[in-house]
């Protein structure tokens, strides 16, 4: 498969979303810039210009109305989609870290880093509500105390949110109580990225310790385990398929004393029921620091550390493939 | 005492001198101790004198007038150890009674003399016995009651050989991981590695196996340990404070350790030998560098051990641990020495000596007979490399020849099994990087040119004749059948810091060592074919060492047979390799089926809870419905895009 490579950001990726119907492809980076385009012919919409610092993390709402990004100039902001308009701006203490809208799109998260003398705060605003934008004043707050939160994702109502921390434990905090409804500790070092099943069901999560690991949403039950022998920077599950691909590699720091091979990086995908390794894609001349399954699971996209996006549709053996059972 | 009278208080005192004597019955009561205390330290002691003396017997028993020569002889002989303070020479009947007295200044001297001077042969009828005076009152004063040493148990353990028992032959090889914390112990198989043994912290530095596989050593502050029999139980530990490297000798009875640390005058310490039955300490050495361990070097049969000190080979015999002769070789210039592996017969190289060529001498032991000297000129430096078996010798030969700059390569190969131990010279072109012999034949291996076009070239001394050249290795492991130099299969493993061979040739390791490389931490497993087998990633996998097999019991005839009969046997094992070949994949694809049916059932369970939240989710979404991504399709927009095709330059010519 002939992948089309989306050229928007002269420095590495940070995240990249698919909207609800894929037909949009958001990537944000340590540029300050956060890009959308067409996931079908890699044709750039525009930008969200506005951010003064890296861009940790994007997510659009399910009506592809709003985009929410967080970033390390300590804002996190709300933009019209379709304008570029910016509609709120949420000034925060640290850098946030993580961003997300909930299922009904009304009720936004988003996690700050421990920084500067501040700690870790979980803080969810309501939309609906403008005296909590303009006040800047959530109606919800939870501090972490130990270790800063690194990722998160929302449950399938809205009615709690899934944290990964730095030491690898995962906390279900509810987004009206604010109180830990659920606590798992499987991973052993940083969780680097999470995401859900495209019901909402599952998320797979990625570790530092090289391994990603499969969770049930509500009970927060370790399903599977998928064993690589490199920190495991992203994972997504596809939506139609029993796979889950997966980037990885090192971190910045130690990239240039070992392998400088053209494409060497490689998304690997997992065969989620049995662990198996099945495949692998070369091509990013970097680490793979995000990857993402479009909504219809017939194409999977990634971002590097290199600064390039890369959209790859799946040829048509990719869906016959079985493994011996 | 009496209390002092000031005399002038004395109205009877009239001025005359006065006594300073204590009066007549004074008792004085300060001892000799206290007032005498330093000059007492240098009292002569009875017991000093004895301990410094020495009886030796077995003296030429001489007159008068050969006394004063024989006195020499014993003094140049004597006062090696240290200084003679007074001799004694005991006669009767106008002859030397045939033993003496000498005694030294110190009682360590005593102690060297005996140690070293016991048994030297002064001529054909007269071996001086040296003993310590104090030994004959010891030996006097033996009990007559015979007190049976206490019995020390018996410590079982186990079968030691265990593992070549293995009905599957699968050879053991150890792996170091988690940077050092964890080591294990896996038996091969060619499906999966098969755990005999793992523990945390088993050692702190590295491990070692013995020569012939029986004891593994591991490193910790206090010594080494050696761990053996089938459960791996604690056989021996010896006590080496700061011990870096070890050796053993070929037949496994004795172990060298070094350690930088340890190192006194009188005790010498840094390098050890240890008997590893017993555990005792056989002897210390001193040791400027460990620069080029082992030090000591083991003939085959550990029946000696030499080392090479500056223009000196010493030669030690075992287990008196004593130099061969009572003496070291003079070597002047020995640059290097290396012993045979089949017989007890040394190799070593001299240098240039102004008109003296340089040149290489094969010494045999214990006789010290030179069997074979080859001069050689205008030698810059020589390598020696022993086949296998010690048939042959290949001594690398860098030199200068006469009115060139450049230095150029010979190998000169000595037949040692044949008479007058013939040799060949081959001439090679390019500098030489490497150089290996074949394990049971007379083929080798060399590695030449400059990176990256390095190529190989095998040849076989039998034939005298070069077999085949391949070139152009650019970091891939190439496999070679040397039988007809076909290259067999190319494969690669990216950063790979190490390549070792099982004892039996069968597979190959390569590893990525964290030593080396931070990721990627694994060793991969290959057939001799190059067919790789299994990839095991280890997390901070370090050191992977395969366990050496002891040498066959069957005879060269036993052998011959097993040969011929090999279809007979084949055929058994590639029925029992099919067998558990689908044994394998049959349980893969049951354990596959059972992961999916639990799979299929845990979604099936969270489906249905879907199923029931989606009114839930109606509502979220203000009545839309999204769980399908055709399920609002009404909401659709058309719209037109543009794809990029093709990009034709199309020059429009003069305008």
């Amino acid at each position: 498969m002939k992948p089309i490579l989306l050229q928007g950001h002269e420095r590495s990726i940070t995240q990249i979303k698919y909207n609800r119907e894929g037909d949009l492809l958001f990537s944000v980076a340590k540029d300050t810039v956060t890009n959308v385009w067409y996931s079908v012919n890699g044709e750039r919409l525009g930008t969200y210009n506005g951010h003064t610092g890296a861009v940790w993390c994007v997510d659009c709402d399910w009506d592809t109305k709003n985009v929410l990004t967080g970033s390390a100039d300590n804002s996190c902001r709300l933009w019209d989609c379709q304008t570029g308009k910016q509609l709120a701006l949420f000034n925060t203490n640290s850098a946030v870290r993580t961003c997300g809208f909930d299922f009904s799109g009304n009720i936004i998260m988003f996690s700050t880093d421990k920084q500067m003398g501040y700690q870790c705060f979980l803080n969810f605003f309501d939309l609906r509500d403008p005296q909590q934008i303009e006040d800047n004043q959530p109606y919800q707050t939870i501090p972490c105390t130990d270790h800063k939160i690194t990722s998160a994702v929302w449950g399938p109502l809205g009615e709690f949110v899934n944290a990964g921390h730095e030491n690898g434990e995962i906390n279900q905090f509810s987004a009206k109580s604010g109180e830990i409804l659920n606590k798992a500790k499987e991973h052993t070092k940083h969780i680097n990225d999470m995401q859900t099943s495209v019901d909402l069901t599952m998320f797979v999560t990625a570790s530092k310790d090289n391994t990603a690991k499969l969770f049930d949403s509500t009970s927060l039950n370790h399903i599977k385990t998928f064993k690589t022998e490199r920190p495991v920077n992203s994972a997504a599950i596809s939506p139609i398929m029993d796979h889950v691909v997966m980037g990885g590699g090192q971190e910045a720091m130690e990239v240039t004393t070992t392998s400088t091979r053209i494409g060497k990086f490689e998304a690997r995908f997992f065969h989620a029921a049995y662990e198996e390794e099945f495949g692998r894609v070369k091509g990013h001349f970097g680490p793979i620091n995000c990857v993402a399954f479009h909504p219809d699971g017939k194409s999977y996209s990634s971002g590097g550390e290199d600064g390039y996006v890369r959209i790859h549709h799946f040829d048509p053996h990719y869906f016959d493939f079985e493994l011996e059972a | 005492m009496q209390d002092t009278v000031d005399m002038a208080d004395d109205p009877d005192y009239e001025e005359e001198e006065p006594s300073f004597s204590d009066p007549e019955d004074y008792e004085d009561d300060v001892d000799d101790e206290e007032m005498l205390e330093d000059i007492l330290r240098e009292k002569p002691l009875e017991a000093d004198g004895i301990d410094s003396v020495v009886v030796v017997d077995n003296v030429p028993q001489v007159g008068p007038e050969r006394l004063e020569k024989l006195k020499n002889v014993i003094h140049k002989i004597f006062s090696k150890f240290g200084k003679i303070t007074t001799e004694f020479y005991p006669d009767a009947d106008g002859l030397t009674k045939g033993y003496i007295f000498l005694e030294y200044a110190a009682p360590t001297q005593a102690l060297e003399a005996v140690k070293n001077a016991d048994g030297y042969k002064l001529d054909k009828q007269h071996t001086f016995r040296v003993n310590l005076f104090t030994d004959f009152d010891k030996y006097m004063t033996i009990s007559d009651e015979w007190e049976t040493p206490e019995k020390q148990p018996f410590k079982d353990f186990g079968n030691m050989r265990h593992w070549i028992e293995d009905p599957d032959c699968r050879d053991h090889y150890s792996v170091i991981y988690e940077s050092g914390e964890r080591t294990a112990i896996f038996s091969n198989d060619a499906k999966e590695p098969i755990v005999a043994e793992e523990r945390a912290r088993w050692t702190e530095t590295y491990v070692r196996w013995s020569p012939k596989g029986t004891y593994l050593a591991t490193f910790h502050q206090r010594g080494i340990a050696l761990w053996g029999g089938e459960k791996f139980k604690q056989i021996q530990r010896f006590s080496h404070q700061g011990v870096s490297l070890i050796d053993f000798s070929p037949c496994e009875r004795y172990a060298v350790t070094f350690s930088p640390l340890m190192d006194t005058k009188e005790d010498p310490q840094a390098i050890i030998i240890w008997d590893i039955l017993t555990g005792q300490k056989k002897r210390g050495f001193h040791c400027e560098s460990s620069a080029h361990w082992p030090i000591f070097k083991w003939s085959h049969d550990g029946k000696f051990f030499a080392r090479m000190t500056p223009d000196t080979l010493s030669i030690y015999e075992t287990p008196s641990m004593g130099l061969l002769d009572k003496k070291s070789l003079k070597i002047t210039g020995i640059k290097d020495f290396s012993w045979s592996p089949g017989d007890n017969i040394i190799a070593f190289w001299v240098p240039e000596d102004k008109d003296i060529p340089a040149r290489v001498t094969l010494m045999q032991l214990p006789s010290r007979l030179e069997i074979r000297v080859r001069n050689l000129f205008n030698v810059v430096d020589c390598k020696l490399h022993w086949q296998r078996n010690g048939d042959y010798l290949c001594v690398k030969v860098d030199r200068t020849p006469k009115g060139t700059q450049g230095v150029v390569t010979n190998f000169e190969i000595f037949r040692m099994r044949e008479k007058q131990v013939p040799v060949d010279v081959v001439e090679m072109k390019e500098g030489i990087i490497a150089f290996a012999w074949e394990p049971n034949g007379s083929k080798f291996a060399v590695l030449h040119g400059e990176p990256p076009r390095i190529s190989v070239s095998f040849y076989d001394v039998k034939n005298n004749g070069k077999i085949a050249l391949m070139s152009d290795m650019n970091g891939a492991l190439t496999f070679v059948d040397t039988s007809d130099c076909t290259m067999m299969n190319i494969a690669e493993h990216y950063m790979a810091s190490d390549v070792e061979w099982d004892p039996t040739g069968r597979y190959v390791v390569t590893s990525v060592s964290w030593w080396s490389h931070k990721v990627d931490n694994a060793y991969w497993l290959w057939t001799f074919q190059g067919r790789l087998l299994q990839k095991n990633n280890k997390d901070r996998f370090c050191q992977l060492l395969w366990r050496p097999r002891p040498t066959t019991l069957l005879g060269v005839e036993e052998i011959k047979v097993i040969k011929k009969d090999l279809k007979k046997y084949s055929k058994i094992f590639e029925q029992k390799d099919r067998l558990s070949q689908s044994k394998a994949s049959k349980e893969l694809v049951d354990k596959r089926r059972t992961m999916m049916e639990e799979y299929h059932s845990y979604r099936e369970t969270t489906q249905q809870m879907y199923q029931e939240q989606k009114s839930a989710r109606l509502e979220l979404r203000g009545g839309v419905d999204t769980d399908e991504l055709d399920s609002n399709v009404d909401d659709w927009e058309e719209e037109t895009i543009e794809f990029f095709i093709n990009e034709e330059i199309i020059p429009i010519g003069d305008l």
